[in-house]
């Protein structure tokens, strides 16, 4: 495959963030314009790379190798597998809508908005490719500062903005470097950044102690961008103040970064250790999952309420990935248990971004009419915005897992996985679905759509000034929503375009290990 | 290990004996009978006169940097001038570019104004 | 009879001489010429010439003046660094001083004048050329911190640094007299000969000389708990001479101290001076973020902020390992195109009344003047070490040589530092990107590249954090062959 497909999709973002860069800033609807057209080839080329994929090779395709620093040995190396494919297209996919939403919501510094969106385009995607530590390293931070300004300046003025981004900023600061010695104590002993050939080498085999201190300083990274309790703090306020689709592209593709790299990094570096503390990883997970949710009923911002239950649905995620890691070495009719388990996993990460970030857009839908995320100020909108229940109705009932809808697809995998590896943990975790069922239906369903319309109560939100779209939802947000409801659909009733692409790879990893 | 630093100990406690008996010994031993004139400020055999802390003209310190310079000057010259046969031309040349540079201070400080007394 | 005259290779001081040549000449023209501006210009010539010379001597003069001084790689290397550091010192004092009605011709001639003490302290091979190189530098900086007469605080800031350095370089000629009493040579390779021929393994007088030379460099390059003067200083001498003397001053005393512990006081006393240099590497970098934490003036800000980073420099020159010494030299080179060029936004943000800014005048300079931002942002991140800018690979070049030298620990310490050091770097940036501005825009200098000198120097440091940044094979490829 000489095409640079990879290449293509990770830096054509950051060329349009110049492009925009170059734009006058008052030149706001060029602006715009550009800047969604510049995601659009991103998205097309992702999609084809999934199709080009041959659906049964596990193996990394697309590769691209050049020699970056030779001193160091540090080369710029990407390529993709089943694992990484289908997050490259969530953050395509999400960013293009992402932009396209805000080219209708976002009126103030507009050009460094879009800018800033295009740059974290590249950091997010780049470290979904990346297959060299240096790179990998640079792309994870290049998608840090965007971020930061993106929560910082957009945010709503009363859910502070600056204390956010800076808490943001430092916890993944904190886990990242490090991440960033235990890279270096890794290449000292293996020689290389390679992520693909360091497995085979067993790093830091010869020192115990140094490979258990790498092992938690990079599972510290990762578990704060998961996030995992208690790493998790940084997120219900980053979540709340950014921007919709600051928000969206926080749940839907961030988190996933450091899932991601549990499962690239972590795991095939250190199986043996992961086996060995995977019971400790699993009880994280299980508070995740819980406290998350019962966190998430008590919410009464609806906002910070799907903030909550990221942390318990990233902990799903979590618990696959411990119940495939806690098995390693049983013998192999429990391989498909294992794998199911992965895939379960993948495949959480995948549909909690569809799912989240449309719960996210949602909730900005209801934000730029009434500027309030109060549960107590809604009520009885059912009739009020008949298409938005609908659209809610159905993302809420894919995030606590309705059959047919596609989160109930990868919670099911993942707990079919973990009854048959880790049982006790898998019991105690579907009390997490339960809880989850509650606080979408009771909080979101029951506060915001159903109960007793109050005229008065509304005129005293929604002030008409500030809109000037459809009071129900209008044309541009049904079209951000409308591809996320066809892959919830899609995944729920028919997931195999996406499973096999993902089992073909997790198989390998797990044949590997 | 410590033990090749007993020369350096050996020499703090020299000078500090030394320095302590100078100043204690004397207070024993030696007659005391204070006048007038021995506890007045010693100025070289000068009779004393005015406030110490007087200030000069900031003129003088100008000229006293000067002097210091050109005093330099004089000291390297008096034995570059004993082997200037020998040193030949060499000499000539090198002595010829630190008068030189002399030479740029004098002209910088004179268009400075740098002898001007008020 | 004719005394034996030594033929004189002139070749290792060709950089010297052309610096301290233009710098008379500059002097000279400061008489005739009405235009002080001018001999920023004249002045900016000569370092380009002198940068010119420097590289044509690439990749080094095999032969040494006199054994005094010598132009091998590594005094090349800071060479450029001095002259880079010099130009942008320049460009920066043109305008500054113009805005300020400071101009003056001896600005520039002190600038050249400390220049060429630095270039001769990094050829320097013998303690006394050192020595010589270290007072022709520092006394032109005790004069330039003084530049600001009508300010109290530039006139403090130049008689506080006046009398710790003349402190300081006392430390350091009582230092080069033990040596000489321990190993009868001031010749940098003689001493380290001589000392690891001797029977004894340790000369403790050797050892006491050891250490007052650090003393010495430690107010140098403001090491703690020898930095006490550093704050004040940057605060309050003029902001065109904290941009050049922050980083001038400090790579002249990590060029000196390096070859004096490597080639004289290796390999007898490596162990000692690696404790020592590790030792005072973590409490320096550690106390410097502390203290930066909590600071609300800029200049002060960056102050400690470089007082942290001659901590992160000394990491490498800890790990006492080729791989350490350019992981070193990186550092210098990336720490000049950051601090000048976060010093020279602190000088277009200045306002002409005040000598100092505080936080609060950065607010919302996002807005006013959107590039300036941009490119104190790209200072700040590259502070901070995120990649891809170059400070990044020169915390990864150090970091990696104190692992590889069995300092994990200093590692780690160094990369929590980092981490810590992101809260007050981030909160310059908090101030100019969230907060909206407090005044108008008209009174920031006009950023337009290629108009104005100062932003031609924020425009170069900026590009040079960037490219460098990512292809730092360039400066490495250049770097191994020292």
């Amino acid at each position: 495959m000489n095409f640079p497909f990879l290449t293509l999709i990770t830096f054509i973002p950051l060329l349009g963030a110049v492009v925009v860069a170059l734009i006058p800033g008052r030149r706001e609807r060029e602006i715009k314009l550009v800047a969604v057209l510049f995601s659009v080839p991103s998205l097309v080329l992702s999609l084809i790379a999934w199709l080009l994929y041959a659906q049964n090779a596990g193996e990394i395709k697309f590769l691209e190798e050049a020699t970056w620093i030779p001193t160091l040995n540090a080369y710029y190396r990407v390529g993709v597998d089943g694992i990484s494919l289908p997050l490259v297209f969530l953050t395509t996919l999400l960013t293009t809508l992402s932009l396209f939403y805000s080219s209708y919501t976002i009126k103030k510094r507009v050009k460094e908005f879009f800018a800033l969106f295009l740059l974290l385009e590249t950091g997010m995607i780049g470290v979904f490719v990346a297959l060299d530590l240096v790179l990998f390293y640079i792309f994870w931070e290049v998608g840090l500062v965007p971020m930061f300004l993106l929560i910082g300046i957009w945010g709503q003025p009363q859910d502070r903005p600056q204390y956010s981004a800076i808490k943001f900023f430092l916890y993944t600061l904190v886990g990242s470097v490090a991440m960033l010695l235990a890279f270096i104590a890794i290449y000292m002993t293996t020689g290389t950044w390679n992520i693909l050939q360091i497995p085979g080498l067993k790093p830091l085999a010869g020192n115990p102690g140094l490979a258990i201190a790498a092992f938690w300083a990079i599972f510290l990274a990762f578990a704060i961008k998961v996030p995992s309790w208690p790493f998790h703090t940084w997120l219900p306020d980053a979540h709340t103040a950014a921007p919709t689709a600051g928000s969206v592209v926080l749940a839907g593709v961030l988190l996933k970064l450091g899932g991601y790299g549990m499962i690239r990094i972590l795991l095939p570096f250190f199986p043996d250790l992961f086996k060995q503390f995977a019971p400790w990883i699993g009880v994280l997970a299980l508070i995740s999952m819980i406290y998350g949710a019962l966190v998430s009923m008590a919410q009464w911002d609806l906002k910070r309420l799907i903030a909550y239950s990221s942390v318990s649905h990233m902990g799903f995620f979590m618990l696959g990935l411990v119940a495939a890691a806690a098995s390693l070495e049983v013998a192999n009719p429990v391989l498909t248990s294992r794998a199911i388990a992965l895939n379960g996993a993948v495949l959480q990460m995948f549909n909690h971004g569809i799912i989240t970030g449309g719960l996210f857009f949602l909730v900005g839908v209801i934000y730029e009419r009434t500027h309030t995320r109060d549960l107590k100020a809604f009520g009885g909108l059912s009739a009020k915005m008949p298409v938005y229940y609908g659209v809610m109705l159905t993302t809420a009932l894919a995030s606590l897992g309705l059959p047919g809808l596609a989160g109930f697809i990868s919670e099911f995998m993942v707990f079919r996985g973990a009854f048959a590896l880790i049982p006790t943990y898998a019991i105690i975790g579907v009390v997490a679905i339960v809880l989850g069922a509650a606080y979408i239906l009771w909080k979101i369903v029951q506060h915001v759509f159903l109960g007793e319309f109050s005229e008065e109560r509304w005129q005293e939100i929604f002030n008409p000034a500030h809109w000037h779209f459809s009071l129900d939802m209008a044309r541009f947000e049904v079209i951000t929503m409308a591809p996320l409801l066809f892959f919830m659909v899609l995944v729920g009733i028919y997931p195999a375009p996406v499973l096999n692409v993902i089992n073909a790879a997790t198989t390998a990893l797990l044949a590997m290990l | 290990m410590l033990i090749e630093f007993i020369p350096v100990l050996v020499l703090f406690a020299l000078a500090t004996a030394i320095a302590v008996i100078a100043l204690v010994l004397p207070a024993f031993l030696g007659p005391r009978r204070p006048s007038r004139a021995k506890i007045e400020t010693y100025e070289s055999g000068k009779l004393p006169y005015g406030d110490a802390r007087y200030k000069v003209p900031i003129g003088y310190y100008k000229i006293a940097l000067l002097f210091v310079i050109f005093d330099l000057e004089v000291i390297f010259f008096y034995p570059w001038a004993v082997v200037l046969r020998q040193l030949h031309v060499f000499g000539l040349i090198e002595m010829g570019i630190f008068t030189a540079l002399l030479v740029v201070g004098y002209v910088y400080e004179w268009k400075k104004g740098g002898f001007e007394m008020e | 009879m004719r005394p034996q005259l030594p033929t004189l290779d002139l070749v290792p001081l060709y950089p010297l001489l052309v610096v301290t040549g233009w710098a008379v000449l500059v002097l000279l023209a400061d008489l005739f010429v009405q235009h002080k501006r001018a001999l920023g210009y004249l002045a900016l010539t000569g370092v380009i010439v002198a940068a010119v010379v420097t590289v044509a001597l690439w990749p080094g003069v095999p032969t040494s003046f006199q054994n005094m001084a010598i132009s091998d790689g590594q005094a090349l290397f800071f060479n450029l660094v001095f002259l880079v550091t010099g130009a942008l010192g320049l460009l920066v004092a043109i305008e500054y001083l113009e805005r300020k009605d400071l101009q003056r011709g001896e600005y520039y001639a002190l600038l050249m004048f400390s220049l060429a003490g630095m270039i001769a302290m990094a050829a320097a091979e013998d303690l006394l050329i050192v020595f010589l190189g270290l007072e022709m530098m520092s006394v032109a900086l005790y004069v330039l911190s003084g530049s600001n007469q009508r300010d109290m605080s530039s006139i403090e800031a130049a008689m506080k640094y006046f009398i710790l350095g003349s402190f300081a370089s006392a430390f350091f000629l009582y230092g080069i007299a033990l040596t000489y009493a321990a190993a009868g040579s001031t010749n940098l390779a003689q001493i380290g000969s001589w000392l690891s021929g001797r029977g004894i393994p340790k000369d403790p007088v050797a050892l006491t000389g050891l250490s007052l030379l650090l003393v010495g460099f430690g107010f140098k390059v403001a090491l703690v708990p020898f930095h006490w003067w550093t704050p004040d200083v940057y605060q309050g001498a003029p902001t065109s001479v904290t941009a050049f003397m922050s980083v001038g001053a400090k790579a002249a005393g990590f060029a000196t101290l390096t070859r004096v512990l490597y080639s004289a006081f290796s390999p007898t006393f490596t162990t000692d001076w690696v404790t020592v240099a590790a030792v005072l590497a973590a409490v320096t970098m550690t106390f410097g973020n502390l203290a930066a934490l909590v600071q609300r003036d800029v200049k002060r800000l960056l102050g400690y902020s470089s007082i942290a980073h001659a901590g992160y420099v000394l990491v490498g020159i800890a790990a006492a390992s080729p791989v350490g010494v350019r992981g070193m030299l990186f550092y210098i080179l990336a720490y000049a195109f950051m601090t000048a060029g976060a010093f020279a936004v602190a000088c277009a943000v200045e306002r002409r009344e005040q000598s100092t800014t505080t936080l609060a005048d950065y607010a919302g300079l996002a807005q006013r003047s959107p590039l300036l931002a941009a490119a104190m942002l790209l200072f700040m991140l590259s502070l901070i070490g995120i990649p891809p800018l170059i400070g990044f690979w020169s915390k990864l070049f150090v970091f990696r040589a104190a692992v590889e030298a069995n300092l994990a620990w200093l590692a780690v310490l160094g990369v929590l530092n980092s981490a810590l050091s992101a809260y007050y770097y981030a909160g310059v940036v908090v101030q100019m990107y969230l907060r909206e501005p407090g005044r108008s825009p008209a009174e920031e200098v006009a950023f337009r590249p290629w108009r104005s000198a100062l932003a031609v120097a924020v425009f170069l440091a900026a590009a040079a954090t960037v490219v460098l940044g990512l292809w730092p094979g360039a400066v490495v490829n250049l770097l191994m062959g020292v």
